[in-house]
């Protein structure tokens, strides 16, 4: 029939329009996709720089949650140590932080979610850049250069995650769905791995003293061979840590700003004792979406009410009178009511509006310093101080000391406390004199170690881990409800567990 | 028209009063809703050939044999009305409008069909629905009009959009349903003026909304545009308003004196002094009334005009409007305004040609205020200030608060701060050729183009409400050193080119057949351009140009832009046949593809089926009386949802934003490199729907009965679920999550006529329940809703439970002694451990669901719903001679919501007056507990304690008109003048304590909660229709 011949004819013509396949093939205009990346020098450089940027993350957006959650380094170093206790505008604010202060944290919490994510988050980008690098063709010392950067932030992630966790997945490439799910390795597998990484950084990275100004807050040899001392420490491979830290001491890259008090002001950054540093940016206009440049740090340990801070991580008295009469770093790290708080004002308890008589001073930035627009809260500029040269420094003190050379012990030791006084001469009587350190021998010089570590670095996210791995948390956290056996590490995340079919087991006691 | 219904009434009537005989009845038969005369009706002697036609004025005489005579009047569209003549010599009638007319063509997408065929879950609006009540946006005409349609309020703001959902939501993602203005799919309608339209077609089922495949997944609203028609007289109509808005409710806060009071036993409590300036209460009185400052009464006012005219070839269908409205916020910093301007017209070329053209222009300008959430929105400020500090000092500078600060700073000065301007030029047209191949063959092209050009400003001027220069008191929020500006250009651009076949034919037997088939292409661009500048010159936003900033002390000058791209390609095919009058069926069937899917994935088919069956053919039904018509519906189909999918979410882009910063001058570097995770099988979210149905009319028209009873489970549904940690990238949305809703719907209406009264009463009801049944591997909920206040997330999705319901704490009363504080325990592993260890007198019970002595994120359980148990409509109209008054009811029923208003996290802020009942000692509150600076209890974590029931009833409009009678009319030569006053909102009825119980959602996953919502504004105002 005509008419039926002549609507077929019409459905097959409708139907062949349809066959112009490139008509849904629609490149993405903006960025490049995984296909065209690794090509040269260039992309090699930027997935480096990529790298760095998860260092930045220190309030991360939990992937897969759509959910905030800080992960500050003083969190857990100082918080949950005898330190400094959590702060806020109550019990409320950050509770779950309270109850890891009390050792009543569970796995559910969101802030242990987000070290493990933050975590892997870098671990992912420094295994695209190892992985991928070695095949573009480049200059092989920039290349190795390269190569010892990504190796490096990827062993300082691992340590991060080995302290916070013990056993965790190994993960040295980017993994395809097939492979999400994975066992923990132990953690004697975890540190050799650190180990290996921080080798291939030290053979491939620059001295300090090699780099141009406008590239210093990039890794060097000598955070990788401080960070391997670090490593060594926390395993008591007490040899091993020696001759690391001796390395850095006798490589002339460092030396100890004179002036304590200036290490942690905005001209104190990079400076002669640093040995590596997280950079932030006093950026305009950054808010909690834009969260990458500036540091929250600042306002999270400010003092509320007219110092527009949110008043977290409040220095415990127990802290304070660690430190010996007349010791300057106290007035260097504390703020005590009565001092002034930069130009925000006189600390009072009513200014603040909090019962607290102790905060934080180290990360403390002035008004006037801060962006001029946007959110004037999150944004502060301070670098975090990572590796000091005095961290090394004392855990020399430490190797020494178990290595039986008490006089290297004592003579790190003296290093730290004449830096502290302004010099080596004894320039005011009662000023952190050295007598006592001179004459001092056995376990009555490893406590005077353990106290300089202390006081030098207090409040810098070192501590609870310094404790537990000099076997003293159920000493001196017991009253809070530290348990050997099980508060060592943290426990894994639930939500990790769920996701790997079981296979990673959660740790002892939680 | 009139004047051919008029000849053939003359003729007819010369035929019939030679029949004519006894005596003679006359009268006037008006249309019930136009209160005019209709010529042309038919008036019959009943059982007899005796018959007439009403004049041009609906003027008749007919002679009849005897008292008892009946006459019926007919006309088409109109219900049958008979009279029994009785002793009148006059008799009045008024025809009552048959909106459930079985004939009605049916706007079905591609085509109409006949109502009494469609076999689909179809709701429909009618043009005279949506211009009988004047609505400012088109979303708002769905409100309450559609069961199964829930409209809601994103906000009160004027501009702001609305969320609808069509039968649940369906999705994780874009739950908002295809809208397609003339066959030109629309990303939003807030372009189109109301006056504009002629009808709406809602495809709630998927048989129905089959034909729009991969994107008809939410339901589709169909929007057909005024066109007029052929040999229609020229005709001009004016339209306007002018109403003024002004808020309904103000939530009962604590007044200075109060505040001090408990500011003064929190601080106690938490370990400090009392402040000094807080330590006589009695001295401060009632303080500042914070909403009485931020709000406002506020104008608003339309003018539109249209112009009809139809030859015997062609129609013409012109509209202008103008609308604007000032926010009861802010006033003109929350102003919208819409010019809009269209041309409709038609032609036909020969026997065989047709041509028409839609061509739509709409200029939009809207400021805003920030709306609905916790940090930085005027109402969430007013409801927070602390009532001690004055808007004002008494120099006339704003003050700030010695008490608050973080994001509660004076709202005022916020509110004369803010220049957020969007302004958008949007040109919407398109032009179809349409040609009979045969005579039941007709091929249709339509070519379809949507430009939208929308800038942005905002601007950032300095400022400081220190008392002096540098004063170190104010709090952060309250100064900005360095102004700024931010300019953007936005571009969106869309064709489509559709090309359809129609074939119709009737067979012998009586059987029909309309086959539509055809292909579509579409392709969207967008692209923007932003810059952003500082220090400018100037701190008046006229000035604000991006070239007006100081160079030398600018901080961050930026400079960005992007493109994205997209295509859609279909081809579709639909069967409707009619197995006589007792059976109908339609078939569809589409395949989809689209440059948004994952090359494994690149198309979809989805494939619908549905019947119908008219029972009054058979004898047993036709032979009641009482039935006019029924008919029982079932459908099956899927189609799909692809609007939430973004452009290229199938790929891992690599992202040029990793930066880092090194050196002593903090240079950024551009760092680069993967973000999510990629998924090449990524494809649209499928939608299996299955329906069944039954429309009845009764009573001669008097009651028409839709019930629909569906089945809706959404499959493949997008989700970001995490993936584990180790991976390190994001993850992207897979296709894992699935959801079913289901429902009843029910829609009566009846009309009457009693003697000069008409009446009419319209109601729906829609029950409908919701559940997720998937969220991937192992179904990992996701949380949702941060709530400030409480320091945690409210909302929650996981399996078996519906879409983002709320999740916390349940509470157990008070501990009225540290005793039975102390005394909350429970047996783990033989000790006998205090559950609340920081509980004391005062402080809330928390229930330890597991029992294991905590009380943490394990002993969270369900503490509301934000769905509704059942949502409503219900339209009461009332007419007598010249006079009309109608009522709107609308509301919602067994939905809960989270008061998340006030930002306990602060400590400082104001209070409800509830607070007031908060444990003071042992036996004072068993509710409200005590308050505490220092809340060692978290005594405001996420609990039943704010879960408020969101019922309400709201009255949307009360209206009371006049239209003149003709006889007046005439001698001014307009043929219709209607007056009216109205109200919006007058009423709402509420258990709930917040601003406006009408709170949609933000995005799909967070249903429901209060951060301070911007209220819509209860309105009063005067109209007036003319027609020429």
């Amino acid at each position: 029939m005509n008419q039926k011949t002549l609507f077929s004819a019409c459905i097959v013509a409708i139907s062949l329009m349809a066959c112009k396949q490139d008509f849904l093939e629609i490149k993405p205009l903006v960025g490049a996709s995984e296909a065209n990346f690794f090509l040269n020098a260039a992309d090699a450089e930027a997935s480096i720089i990529a790298c760095y940027n998860p260092l930045q993350q220190e309030v991360t957006n939990l992937q897969g949650f759509g959910q905030l959650a800080p992960h500050f380094r003083w969190y857990f170093g100082d918080i949950v140590s005898d330190d400094s206790f959590k702060g806020g505008s109550g019990d409320g604010d950050e509770p779950e932080l309270l109850l890891f202060e009390n050792f009543q944290g569970n796995s559910t919490s969101k802030l242990i979610l987000a070290e493990w994510q933050a975590a892997y988050r870098g671990i992912a980008y420094c295994n695209l850049s190892i992985n991928r690098i070695p095949e573009i063709d480049m200059d092989p010392t920039d290349k190795a250069r390269y190569i010892g950067e990504a190796a490096f932030l990827r062993a300082l992630w691992y340590f991060n995650l080995v302290t916070m966790f013990g056993d965790v997945p190994l993960v040295l490439d980017n993994l395809a769905p097939s492979e999400y799910q994975q066992e923990r390795s132990p953690a004697s597998v975890i540190w050799a791995q650190i180990e290996l990484d921080l080798e291939v950084a030290r053979q491939g990275l620059p001295n300090r003293s090699g780099m141009s100004v406008s590239q210093i807050g990039r890794v060097t040899r000598g955070a990788a061979t401080s960070l391997l001392a670090k490593a060594h420490a926390y395993q008591s491979e007490w040899q091993a840590c020696y001759d690391m830290a001796n390395e850095v001491m006798a490589s002339g890259e460092y030396f100890l700003d004179p002036n304590y008090s200036n290490i942690f002001t905005e001209s104190g950054e990079n400076g002669p004792g640093s040995i590596w540093e997280i950079q932030y940016m006093n950026a305009s206009g950054g808010n909690w979406g834009n969260q990458l440049e500036g540091t929250f740090t600042n306002v999270f340990t400010r003092a509320r009410g007219q110092f527009g801070g949110y008043g977290f991580n409040i220095p415990e008295q127990n802290f304070v009178d660690e430190f010996e009469a007349n010791d300057p770093r106290l007035t260097a790290t504390v703020f005590q009511e009565g001092d002034a708080m930069g130009d925000r004002g006189v600390f009072s308890l009513d200014a603040t509006g909090m019962p607290h008589p102790y905060y934080t001073k180290k990360y403390f930035i002035n008004a006037g310093d801060e962006a001029p627009f946007g959110d004037p809260n999150p944004n502060g500029y301070s670098n975090d101080r990572m590796i000091r040269y005095a961290d090394v420094i004392l855990f020399k003190a430490e190797a020494a000391y178990h290595l039986g050379i008490e006089d290297e012990a004592k003579a790190a030791v003296r290093m730290v406390r004449d830096r502290a006084r302004g010099g080596a001469e004894q320039q005011f009587p009662g000023v952190l004199p050295n007598t006592a350190v001179n004459f001092a021998t056995g376990e009555a010089l490893l406590e005077m170690i353990y106290h300089e570590r202390r006081v030098e670095l207090g409040l810098e996210g070192h501590r609870f881990f310094d404790i537990v791995r000099q076997g003293r948390a159920a000493t001196l956290l017991g009253e809070d409800g530290f348990t050997s056996g099980t508060h060592e590490v943290f426990p894994i995340p639930e939500a990790e567990i769920t996701l790997s079919g079981g296979l990673i087991t959660q740790n002892n006691g939680y | 028209m009139k004047k051919l219904l008029l000849a053939f009434g003359l003729i007819a009537t010369c035929l019939v009063t030679a029949f004519s005989q006894g005596r003679s009845v006359t009268g006037v038969v008006t249309s019930a809703d136009e209160n005019s005369g209709i010529p042309g009706v038919t008036v019959v002697e009943k059982g007899t050939q005796n018959a007439t036609f009403t004049d041009i004025d609906g003027r008749y005489t007919l002679s009849v044999a005897s008292d008892n005579a009946v006459l019926t009047f007919s006309f088409i569209g109109y219900v049958n009305q008979d009279k029994v003549v009785g002793s009148e010599a006059s008799i009045d009638v008024t025809l009552i409008p048959d909106i459930e007319s079985l004939d009605e063509a049916i706007v079905m997408g591609y085509g109409n069909q006949k109502r009494s065929k469609i076999s689909g879950a179809v709701g429909t609006i009618s043009t005279k629905e949506i211009t009988s009540l004047p609505v400012l946006r088109t979303e708002q005409a769905l409100q309450g009009r559609a069961a199964g349609v829930q409209v809601t309020q994103n906000s009160g703001q004027p501009g702001s959009t609305q969320s609808i959902r069509i039968r649940g939501t369906g999705s994780l993602n874009n739950a908002e349903p295809l809208f397609v203005v003339d066959g030109i799919p629309s990303g939003g309608i807030d372009y189109l003026n109301p006056s504009d339209i002629e009808s709406i077609s809602i495809l709630k089922d998927a048989a129905s909304a089959a034909i729009y495949g991969a994107r008809g997944g939410n339901g589709v609203v169909l929007i057909t545009t005024k066109s007029g028609s052929k040999n229609q007289k020229a005709q001009i109509t004016y339209e306007s308003y002018y109403g003024i808005q002004e808020p309904w409710k103000y939530m009962a806060l604590l007044n200075a004196e109060e505040y001090a009071i408990l500011m003064n036993e929190s601080r106690s409590a938490g370990g400090l002094t009392p402040l000094a300036a807080l330590s006589n209460p009695t001295a401060l009185g009632e303080g500042f009334d914070w909403q009485d400052e931020i709000f406002e009464r506020a104008p608003m006012m339309n003018h539109s005009f249209s112009f009809t005219n139809g030859t015997a070839k062609s129609s013409t269908a012109i509209g202008g409007s103008y609308f604007t409205q000032d926010g009861i916020i802010g006033g003109e910093k929350g102003r919208f305004e819409r010019y809009t301007f269209r041309v409709n017209t038609r032609q036909e070329a020969g026997e065989k040609f047709r041509t028409g053209q839609n061509v739509n222009f709409t200029y939009l300008d809207r400021s805003a205020l920030a709306e609905n959430n916790e940090f930085a929105t005027p109402v969430g400020r007013a409801l927070n200030m602390d009532p001690t500090t004055a808007a004002r000092r008494p120099d006339g500078s704003f003050a700030y608060s010695e008490f608050i600060d973080s994001d509660i700073a004076n709202p005022a000065n916020q509110i004369a701060l803010t220049n957020d301007q969007w302004v958008t030029n949007r040109f919407v047209g398109s032009t179809f050729g349409e040609y009979d191949i045969l005579s039941n063959l007709k091929f249709r092209s339509t070519m379809s183009v949507d430009l939208s050009l929308g800038s942005q400003t905002i601007f950032n001027p300095t400022y400081d409400l220190g008392i002096g220069p540098n004063d170190p008191n104010r709090p952060a929020y309250e100064w900005r050193e360095t102004n700024s500006l931010v300019r953007g250009e936005n571009k969106w651009s869309t064709w489509q080119w559709e090309n359809t076949l129609d074939y119709t034919k009737e067979f012998q037997n009586g059987d029909d057949i309309q086959v539509t088939a055809g292909y579509s292409a579409l392709r969207s661009h967008y692209t923007n351009f932003y810059g952003s500048r500082d220090s400018l010159v100037s701190n008046e936003v006229e000035y604000a140009y991006l070239n007006n900033s100081l160079n030398s002390a600018e901080q961050a000058p930026s400079a960005n832009g992007g493109v994205s791209e997209s295509s859609f390609v279909a081809q579709f095919m639909r069967i409707n046949y009619s197995l006589g009058n007792a059976w109908s069926f339609s078939g569809t069937v589409r395949r989809d593809g689209s440059s948004r899917f994952g090359a494994n994935n690149r198309y979809g088919v989805f494939p619908s089926l549905s019947a119908a069956y008219n029972l009054t053919e058979l004898p047993w039904v036709a032979e009641k009386d009482w039935i006019d018509f029924l008919k029982l519906r079932g459908s099956w189909g899927q189609n799909g949802n692809a609007d939430g999918i973004g452009n290229f979410d199938y790929t891992s882009l690599v992202y040029n934003g990793l930066n880092y910063t090194f050196g002593p001058d903090q240079q950024q570097v551009n760092g680069a490199g993967p973000v999510n995770t990629s998924n090449p099988d990524l494809k649209w979210e499928t939608v299996v729907q299955t329906n069944f149905g039954l429309d009845a009319d009764l009573y001669k028209g008097k009651l028409n009965i839709v019930l629909d009873y569906f089945v809706k489970s959404t499959n493949d549904m997008l989700a970001v679920v995490p993936l584990p940690g180790i991976v390190g990238f994001s993850p992207s949305a897979t296709n894992v999550a699935s959801a079913k809703n289901s429902g009843v719907e029910l829609a009566l209406n009846h009309r009457n006529q009693v003697g000069d009264w008409n009446y009419s009463i319209g109601g729906n009801i829609a029950f409908i329940k919701n559940e997720v049944t998937g969220l991937g591997e192992g179904g990992q909920p996701i949380s949702t809703g941060n709530v400030f206040g409480a320091g945690d997330f409210v909302s929650y999705t996981e399996i078996g439970m519906p879409i983002a319901y709320f999740y916390g704490f349940e509470t157990d009363g008070i501990f009225q002694t540290d005793a039975e504080a102390d005394a909350y325990r429970v047996y783990v592993d033989q000790e006998f451990v205090r559950i609340q260890p920081d509980a004391q007198a005062g402080d809330v019970r928390f229930v330890d669901q597991n029992g294991d002595g905590v009380v943490d994120g394990d002993d969270k359980v369900q503490i509301g719903n934000p769905h509704p148990d059942f949502t409503y409509g219900l339209n009461m109209e009332v007419k007598h001679k010249g006079f009309d008054l109608s009522l709107f009811l609308q509301g919602s029923h067994g939905n809960d919501l989270y008061n998340g208003v006030f930002r306990y996290d602060l400590n400082t802020t104001n209070l409800p007056v509830s607070a007031l009942e908060r444990w003071t000692g042992e036996g004072t509150s068993d509710i409200h507990p005590r308050i505490s600076h220092s809340d060692p209890n978290q005594n405001n974590r996420v609990s039943d304690r704010f879960i408020e029931d969101g019922s309400y009833m709201r009255v949307k409009n009360l209206q009371l008109g006049y239209t003149l009678p003709a006889s007046v009319l005439e001698q001014m030569k307009i043929s219709k003048f209607r007056v009216y006053v109205a109200a919006s909102n007058l009423f709402t009825f509420t258990n709930y304590s917040g601003l406006d119980p009408e709170i949609g959602s933000r995005g799909t996953l967070e249903i429901g909660i209060d951060r301070g919502f911007y209220p819509s504004a209860r309105s009063f105002m005067a109209g007036v229709n003319i027609t020429f």
